[in-house]
């Protein structure tokens, strides 16, 4: 599957490349070169930023202080509808960082220009269309509320499973495998299918049209990561939630 | 076109061999690494920093706010206080005005009582002078009455009687 089209191609800007990597070999292990690129500049970016708004912190912000400080409080209110007020605050890191980590690759994989820069496989591209990246993500967010609910709650957290009938249990278990499945699928095949979308439009009608699709997609992008960080938010908040004689 | 430099630690290997969108390699878990240590990091330059910015500016927006309250409590306290003063000191003056008029109220009564006493007391001494003359007058009067009817009767009769 080198190829994903069997078309004609020959602009260098449209051209696809799906499922090609560029392979680096790391001891015995193979990893894809084109992600860990455009990951590092996606963390540079962000570390960055951080660095600039939290350089000279004033009582009233201006400037990229502002600027963070409105993304940090979103991120705050997000985790706290979903954790509620009292737990949130431990969880704004992971939570943080999954949104910002994911808009920022989504929405630099659209407005970066990373066809100027040749690799000798693969392209780079968001490290988010990647389904290792996703995956990663997707396991992360599993174990954060597997340790949510079990640090909370003991072994109880497994009992809960029997909430509030025993027939809940197979389902609750499925549950912990479709819930890292679907997290990162969605994510995956959302940025895949929007970058694939874009490519394809440019490959036939090269001016204007794909404009309206690239929006789109800036759309899909930013929908796209809330909705991985609100889930997660989600899965950690009711795996903390008591049930029972608590409530 | 740009060339990536790669680091040399790093062998590159020409087109995929294997390839493909499912191509689940070491790339998930060293990602997920990544991700921790992108976490960490952001935690320190980051949410710490300004979420601590963030809660501070609230517990000072709190402080001023619950210190403008007490303040305004306080003006109105004050204010509350010289009302009260103004209004004692205005009945005060009330006061003191009226005792003034009563005062001179009394004193100029007692004048008056006085001087009609004074009076008074004049008209009776007249009075009691005119009455002793008058007296004094009658008896004067008497005594010339009975001398001459006394020389009337001796010059009618020509002798004295007794």
């Amino acid at each position: 599957m080198t190829n994903f089209f069997p078309l004609p191609i020959t602009n260098v800007l449209a051209e696809l490349e799906v499922g090609e990597h560029l392979y680096w070999h790391v001891g015995n292990f193979k990893i894809h070169g084109q992600v860990f690129l455009a990951s590092w500049v996606v963390m540079g970016a962000l570390v960055a930023a951080s660095i600039l708004a939290t350089r000279n912190v004033q009582r009233v912000p201006s400037g990229m202080q502002n600027f963070m400080e409105y993304a940090l409080e979103f991120i705050r209110d997000l985790a706290k509808t979903q954790l509620g007020e009292k737990e949130y605050r431990n969880w704004v890191p992971f939570i943080g960082t999954l949104f910002l980590f994911i808009f920022v690759s989504n929405w630099g994989g659209a407005l970066i220009p990373w066809k100027l820069v040749e690799l000798p496989s693969g392209e780079l591209a968001a490290p988010t269309n990647d389904i290792n990246t996703t995956i990663a993500l997707a396991l992360l967010t599993s174990l954060a509320y597997f340790y949510a609910g079990l640090s909370r709650k003991g072994l109880g957290y497994f009992a809960d499973y029997a909430q509030p009938t025993p027939i809940m249990v197979p389902f609750k278990i499925i549950e912990d495998f479709t819930k890292p499945l679907s997290l990162s699928f969605r994510l995956f095949g959302n940025i895949l299918a929007d970058e694939l979308v874009v490519a394809v439009l440019v490959f036939l009608v090269p001016l204007f049209i794909p404009v309206p699709l690239m929006l789109l997609g800036l759309f899909t992008s930013a929908i796209q990561a809330l909705i991985f960080a609100t889930l997660a938010a989600t899965y950690i908040g009711e795996a903390m939630e008591e049930h029972g004689e608590h409530e | 076109m740009l060339h990536i430099a790669l680091p040399t630690i790093l062998a590159v290997e020409e087109a995929a061999e294997s390839g493909g969108l499912f191509d689940i390699d070491a790339t998930m878990p060293l990602m997920a690494v990544q991700f921790v240590i992108l976490a960490l990091i952001l935690n320190a330059v980051l949410y710490k920093p300004l979420g601590q910015a963030i809660d501070e500016r609230a517990d000072y927006i709190r402080n001023q706010r619950v210190g403008s309250q007490e303040q305004v409590a306080k003006i109105e306290r004050i204010t509350q206080e010289y009302e009260d003063a103004l209004s004692s000191a205005r009945r005060e003056a009330q006061d003191i005005v009226s005792e003034a008029q009563a005062e001179a109220q009394a004193v100029a009564s007692k004048a008056l009582s006085e001087a009609q006493q004074q009076a008074q007391a004049e008209r009776e001494a007249a009075r009691g002078e005119i009455d002793k003359q008058k007296q004094a007058a009658i008896a004067t009067l008497d005594a010339q009455v009975d001398t001459l009817s006394q020389q009337i009767v001796k010059k009618l009769l020509g002798y004295e009687l007794s």
